[in-house]
């Protein structure tokens, strides 16, 4: 069993308070992601759950017990580190068995132990290896090597991809994925990339000063954001937000190439039921597109836009235009990225759009 | 013919080398055939030329029965209290410096910058100043004229030194490793055993050097804080170059200076590479 429970925990250092109370509850075996941009106290609230720092206030439950108090070691949990934190002068044999011989295991255990785990991550070959002889790639199988022969009952990994190359990360992305569906233990992960928080999570908590911003699915996050903040993290390319005046029927004034248009979409009734004037438009990049009659339906509207910019990404072409003055991405398909330029047929399916308030950048829905 | 100019200016730069080289090892040179040479060849010869017949006399006198005072037994007694002294002060405060810099580099508390401030001020603590209150405390401690007084003295006085190399070695180990280590269940001492330990020769080479030097050379508290028969060596040389039994024997007390500074020379030769190497070690991460 490897519940977490998060308890309204905070944590200050001097006069700084890094985290405001944290409420998080992880259910047993599952991934779950904290994001945020840096200093959002993400790698903090890590260590408290490791018990590298102490909590200010608030409590940490594992599996229904009260390890607030708990010295690291008595809390059976291991921890994967960005920069590996492998022990330089032990081959990688002790590095992974390391933690079984300060547990007092005995040798025949320990060796069988660090067999089957290194089985496990392809690194057989490099027992004998100290760290300094291994590549990126390998050292950060070995650190997973050496959280994993304790068999404990959470995992964290602290940006444990960020110093990999582009090319290897994703690699070890859909490794870690295979890795989780395989142990079922619970993992905490903390990313400043939110790709990885995408494709790896089971629920995401997106941080920022100190705070948990929301707690979700990707899917959760990703289409509906609970601020502006939130959304404009995850995506890329980032969602585009768009400053708006409300029209008396609830409509959205745009203004684009020349155009004046009036968007009318699901929300609009709630506006002019609540007579909000200004709002901002949060609209995701792949909601702007080429005209697609497949997708034709009540919530897309035509329109023409003119793109002074694009760029081609290969699977497709991000294009840039401009609504009410603001600089808005379009998500074409190639060829429709080819023929862009000034007044380009273009169609914004409304469906999905979400709409922050300009002041607090709190959702309005 | 622009090569022939620039070699002329190599040789220019060699020669002015060489003459300072020569300049430098004279009075070991000198210091050397002095005390190869019987006391007639001095008497009579130039102080440069080499001994017509090397003789042993003044290295076996100045080890095993120069007079020292008002006891002859050369120097041989005062190297052995030099080593009863040198060898568990240099260990122990090596050791101590050791932890402290393992503390205040990788588990800082409350106050551990300000407390390392204050040990290094320890570093600039002239002799003199703490001459009369550590005689206090010897007496005191009834360790006056002991060799463990002296071993206190060297220890308490070697830490500031030690605990600064360790602890400016220690600070470049990336703190990550102590995380990992203290998840992994090894506790304080443990985290030093067999993370820190492995990883600290070079350091440890340098300190050892460095006190070993310091210790063995020390005059002043030796000639303080020691008693009859805890003299070290130091303080033994000085009384036998000015005890005179007749004439001078300039070959004994050359004999009996190199005597006195051969082994700082043995340790530098034997470790003198780790001791640059370490010296350097904290400005390129290895």
């Amino acid at each position: 069993m490897g519940s977490l429970t998060i308890s309204n925990v905070t944590k200050t250092f001097g006069s700084t308070e890094v985290l405001k109370g944290i409420n998080i509850d992880i259910a047993d075996g599952e991934f779950l992601i904290l994001v945020g941009p840096s200093g959002c106290g993400k790698s903090t609230l890590m260590n408290t759950i490791a018990g590298l720092e102490e909590v200010t206030t608030g409590q940490l439950l594992l599996a229904g017990e009260d390890v607030t108090e708990r010295s690291p070691k008595d809390r059976d949990i291991a921890m994967v580190f960005q920069s590996y934190a492998l022990y330089p002068t032990m081959n990688v044999a002790r590095n992974i068995s390391f933690g079984l011989e300060m547990r007092g295991v005995p040798k025949q255990e320990r060796d069988q132990r660090v067999q089957e785990v290194s089985t496990l991550l392809q690194i057989n070959h490099l027992l004998d290896r100290k760290p300094s002889q291994l590549s990126g790639g390998q050292r950060q199988r070995v650190a997973m090597g050496r959280a994993l022969a304790r068999s404990p009952r959470v995992y964290l990994f602290d940006e444990p991809l960020s110093n990999l190359d582009a090319k290897l990360r994703v690699e070890m992305r859909t490794e870690i994925k295979k890795l989780h569906k395989r142990l079922g233990t619970t993992i905490v992960y903390v990313t400043h990339d939110q790709i990885e928080a995408m494709t790896l999570a089971d629920r995401i908590a997106v941080m920022k000063d100190g705070v948990v911003q929301q707690l979700g699915t990707p899917n959760e996050i990703y289409d509906n954001p609970a601020n502006q903040f939130v959304a404009g993290f995850m995506g890329s390319p980032p969602m585009n937000f768009v400053p708006c005046e409300v029209n008396s029927d609830g409509s959205l004034a745009i203004d684009t190439s020349g155009h004046s248009l009036s968007l009318t979409i699901p929300q609009s009734s709630t506006l002019k039921a609540q007579n909000i004037s200004r709002v901002i438009l949060g609209l995701r990049p792949e909601m702007l597109t080429e005209p697609k009659p497949e997708r034709a339906g009540d919530s897309v509207m035509a329109l023409e836009m003119d793109f002074d910019v694009t760029e081609p990404m290969g699977a497709d072409t991000i294009a840039i235009g401009e609504w009410n003055g603001i600089e808005i991405l379009a998500r074409l398909s190639p060829e429709a990225g080819l023929r862009a330029g000034k007044s380009t047929p273009v169609q914004v399916d409304l469906s999905k759009v979400v709409l922050f308030d300009p002041e607090s950048g709190e959702r309005i829905r | 013919m622009g090569n022939s100019n620039m070699s002329i200016g190599r040789y220019a730069i060699y020669a002015c080398l060489m003459i300072f080289a020569v300049l430098y090892l004279m009075p070991l040179y000198v210091m050397i055939t002095t005390s190869l040479k019987d006391i007639e060849e001095i008497r009579q010869g130039n102080l440069l030329s080499l001994p017509a017949a090397p003789t042993l006399y003044a290295w076996a006198k100045a080890w095993g029965s120069a007079c020292t005072g008002s006891e002859c037994e050369g120097l041989a007694p005062f190297f052995f209290n030099s080593i009863r002294i040198v060898v568990p002060a240099v260990l122990i405060s090596t050791l101590i410096g050791a932890l402290n810099g393992y503390v205040l580099a990788k588990w800082r508390f409350r106050g551990s910058e300000f407390l390392f401030a204050a040990l290094l001020f320890g570093c600039f603590i002239p002799f003199q100043v703490i001459l009369l209150p550590m005689a206090r405390l010897l007496a005191t401690f009834g360790l006056a004229n002991t060799v463990t007084g002296l071993v206190l003295v060297h220890v308490i006085y070697g830490v500031a030194f030690t605990t600064l190399f360790f602890r400016n070695f220690y600070v470049s180990v990336p703190t990550e490793l102590v995380k990992a280590a203290q998840l992994d269940g090894a506790n304080f001492f443990q985290i030093f055993r067999h993370i820190f330990l492995p990883i600290s020769l070079p350091i440890f080479t340098v300190t050892i050097i460095w006190q070993f030097t310091q210790i063995w050379n020390d005059f002043l508290f030796g000639v303080v804080y020691s008693g009859q028969g805890t003299q070290p060596i130091t303080v033994a040389l000085n009384n036998l170059v000015n005890t005179s039994v007749g004439g001078k024997e300039y070959n004994v007390d050359m004999a009996a200076a190199l005597i006195a500074a051969l082994p700082t020379l043995v340790v530098y030769v034997l470790a003198g590479k780790y001791f640059v190497r370490g010296l350097t070690a904290g400005a390129v991460k290895g």
